[in-house]
């Protein structure tokens, strides 16, 4: 099969995974009162996107799966907050991917997490107009390194059990 | 970097918001304003932190009256006319998400954001 329909293929396979990810994970009643705690289980794809296949399909899994996501589960108002704290951590992710091998995931998943909900703050103080919800980020701060590291396992585990299967692909 | 390290700087940094949290949330510097709806209007916005002396509004519905106790930092339904109470017995008004309601009366005490009412930042006084 020639290099680029598999990769089509495997970029539309993974946007799926990741877009019932976050169906589902939108089904969830929050944990929370505190609007933005949560597991972000699709980031998982957006990693492992990042390095079985690359940039630039990193980057179409991640704005596929949130205006996809938008549309399936969330409102107008919700796209705006997923696309601000995505494109960061996609930003930060392919700026930082050289400097992190793949059994260093868990701390990339983290740095990423937290500037997605750093960037979703800045929408709503934006978006709000009120500097105050400032005033919730250091609890997203905890809540982003403890979901990015777990979502960043997910990740790795699902790689190095890849690579382990064949090791041509790396 | 080795693993060891990422954990160490994730958990001095779980650490510091940890501190931040409590500091924010012991301070004063949270929503202090809080509005007084009856049948949907604005009654009055009061700012708790500018309140010096308690006072009592009385607000009169279809079924009773009913007692609002504003004091330093605190506001609370006193009383209630109605059979349930389930306003007094919401207590004073500490968070966000749950605002004092009373049904029969139609009244809710919540707090606002305070950036659509820089303009009206009424005293305590000024009404009731």
């Amino acid at each position: 099969m020639k290099k680029n329909t598999k990769n089509l293929i495997l970029v539309a396979l993974i946007t799926s995974l990741a877009l019932v990810a976050f169906v589902i994970e939108a089904s969830i009643p929050p944990l929370t009162p505190i609007y933005g705690i949560k597991l972000g289980i699709a980031n998982v794809f957006t990693l492992f996107a990042l390095y079985y296949l690359g940039k630039k399909e990193a980057a179409a899994v991640t704005v596929l799966r949130i205006i996809l996501g938008s549309i399936f589960a969330g409102q107008a108002v919700s796209f705006i907050y997923s696309m601000c704290g995505g494109i960061l951590s996609l930003l930060l992710m392919i700026l930082l991917k050289k400097y992190f091998t793949v059994n260093k995931l868990w701390a990339l998943s983290g740095l990423c997490a937290v500037v997605h909900n750093f960037g979703q703050i800045m929408a709503a103080v934006f978006m709000t107009g009120t500097i105050q919800v400032m005033v919730y980020f250091p609890i997203l701060v905890i809540s982003g390194i403890i979901a990015g590291v777990f979502t960043g396992l997910c990740a790795q585990f699902a790689l190095m059990h890849l690579k382990k299967q064949n090791n041509n692909h790396f | 970097m080795k693993n060891s390290t990422w954990i160490i700087i994730f958990s001095v940094v779980i650490v510091i918001c940890c501190g931040l949290w409590l500091l924010i949330s012991n301070s004063s510097y949270s929503f202090k304003i809080v509005g007084i709806y009856q049948n949907g209007e604005l009654v009055e916005r009061i700012n708790l932190d500018t309140v010096t002396e308690q006072r009592k509004i009385i607000l009169n519905g279809d079924h009773g009256n009913n007692t609002i106790l504003v004091t330093n930092e605190h506001i609370k339904m006193e009383s209630a006319d109605c059979p349930d109470k389930i306003c007094v017995k919401h207590g004073e008004l500490t968070e966000n998400t749950t605002p004092i309601v009373c049904l029969p009366n139609r009244i809710v005490i919540k707090f606002e954001n305070s950036n659509n009412n820089s303009d009206v930042d009424i005293k305590a006084g000024a009404a009731g």
